[in-house]
């Protein structure tokens, strides 16, 4: 009995760290997409000050990349579809931090384009690579749980058939 | 019962390009249904100005209301590009962390329907426009951005003049 709801409180820390990683990467997808999809063109222009992608690319994904966004954030919070949201959030904050590295690095002065798409609110900085570093090790946690999570009950399952 | 619990590497794999693909359908979407939708291929190159984007003052209307005197010229640069040449009787107002301290001080003297026109240098340089937005959010309505301005004016032959005097 001891061991069995001790085994029960540990599954229960799992589950509200696993909790607070969703709720904390919807929050912060929702919160970047609202701007970005009020203004779009705003947007645009972030997207092309990057100089990163293509010019025939840059408004197509000031367009959809937020929405992208606000699903995922959507997602992540009422919990479904978590394999492909955590895979995606991961995938975004890794080419996220990749631009903005990237752009730091060769020293282009832009604005982040995170969390406002007014270049007055936020440059792109060390600050926003190492939060943008944070919020991938958040992902990378739900990554291991949803997958760890997912591939213990499949290994169980196996185990009673 | 082996098999009914499908891997999550598949279930990822149709999940996230069906994220991206109704985030696409809601996107453009949503953009066709705005008044002020954006072009899905946007005119980006730098002589034609910028794409879905009010902000940008196209040359010719620029040299007009420079002749017509009818427009504020804030140059975004640092000092010393300004002293090296500017827009004549343009003021200098460089972007960078002092602006939030110098622009009250002569915000005063600027009536607020002024048309006031920020450049920089280059055609993705981001002090114009990001100066052009905070004038905006500060209640100056009427700012635009001449992109690229400095080489566009100097190259339209335009009139200009040397000297650090002038900053505000």
């Amino acid at each position: 009995m001891k061991n069995a709801s001790a085994y029960e409180k540990k599954l229960d820390i799992a589950g509200i760290a696993y909790r607070a990683a969703r709720w904390i990467l919807g929050a912060v997808f929702i919160c970047a997409s609202i701007h970005k999809i009020l203004d779009p063109a705003a947007f645009a222009r972030a997207v092309y000050l990057y100089q990163i992608l293509p010019d025939g690319l840059v408004n197509l994904t000031a367009l959809i990349l937020p929405w992208v966004e606000l699903f995922l954030g959507v997602l992540l919070i009422i919990g479904i579809w978590m394999p492909g949201a955590a895979v995606l959030s991961t995938l975004l904050f890794m080419v996220f931090m990749g631009a903005l590295s990237y752009n730091l690095a060769r020293g282009l002065d832009i604005g982040c384009g995170c969390f406002s798409t007014s270049p007055a609110a936020e440059a792109a900085s060390i600050r926003t690579v190492v939060r943008d570093g944070m919020f991938l090790a958040v992902s990378l946690y739900l990554l291991c749980a949803t997958f760890g999570a997912a591939s213990l009950r499949g290994l169980r399952k196996r185990g009673d058939s | 019962m082996r098999n009914r619990e499908r891997s999550p590497w598949r279930q990822a794999l149709r999940q996230v390009p069906l994220i991206i693909f109704m985030a696409g359908v809601v996107g453009l979407g949503a953009n066709w249904l705005r008044t002020d939708s954006l072009p899905l291929v946007g005119e980006w190159s730098v002589k034609t100005g910028t794409a879905g984007d009010s902000l940008a003052i196209p040359l010719a209307e620029a040299a007009r209301l420079f002749s017509e005197q009818a427009a504020l010229f804030i140059d975004a640069r640092y000092e010393e590009d300004y002293a090296d040449g500017h827009i004549k009787g343009a003021l200098n107002l460089p972007w960078d962390d002092d602006v939030h301290t110098v622009f009250p001080e002569i915000a005063g003297a600027i009536p607020s329907d002024r048309v006031i026109i920020t450049y920089c240098d280059g055609e993705t340089c981001y002090l114009s426009y990001a100066l052009a937005v905070f004038l905006r959010e500060k209640g100056f309505e009427k700012a635009r951005e001449l992109v690229n301005g400095w080489t566009v004016w100097r190259d339209a032959g335009l009139p200009v003049e040397e000297g650090a005097a002038g900053s505000p």
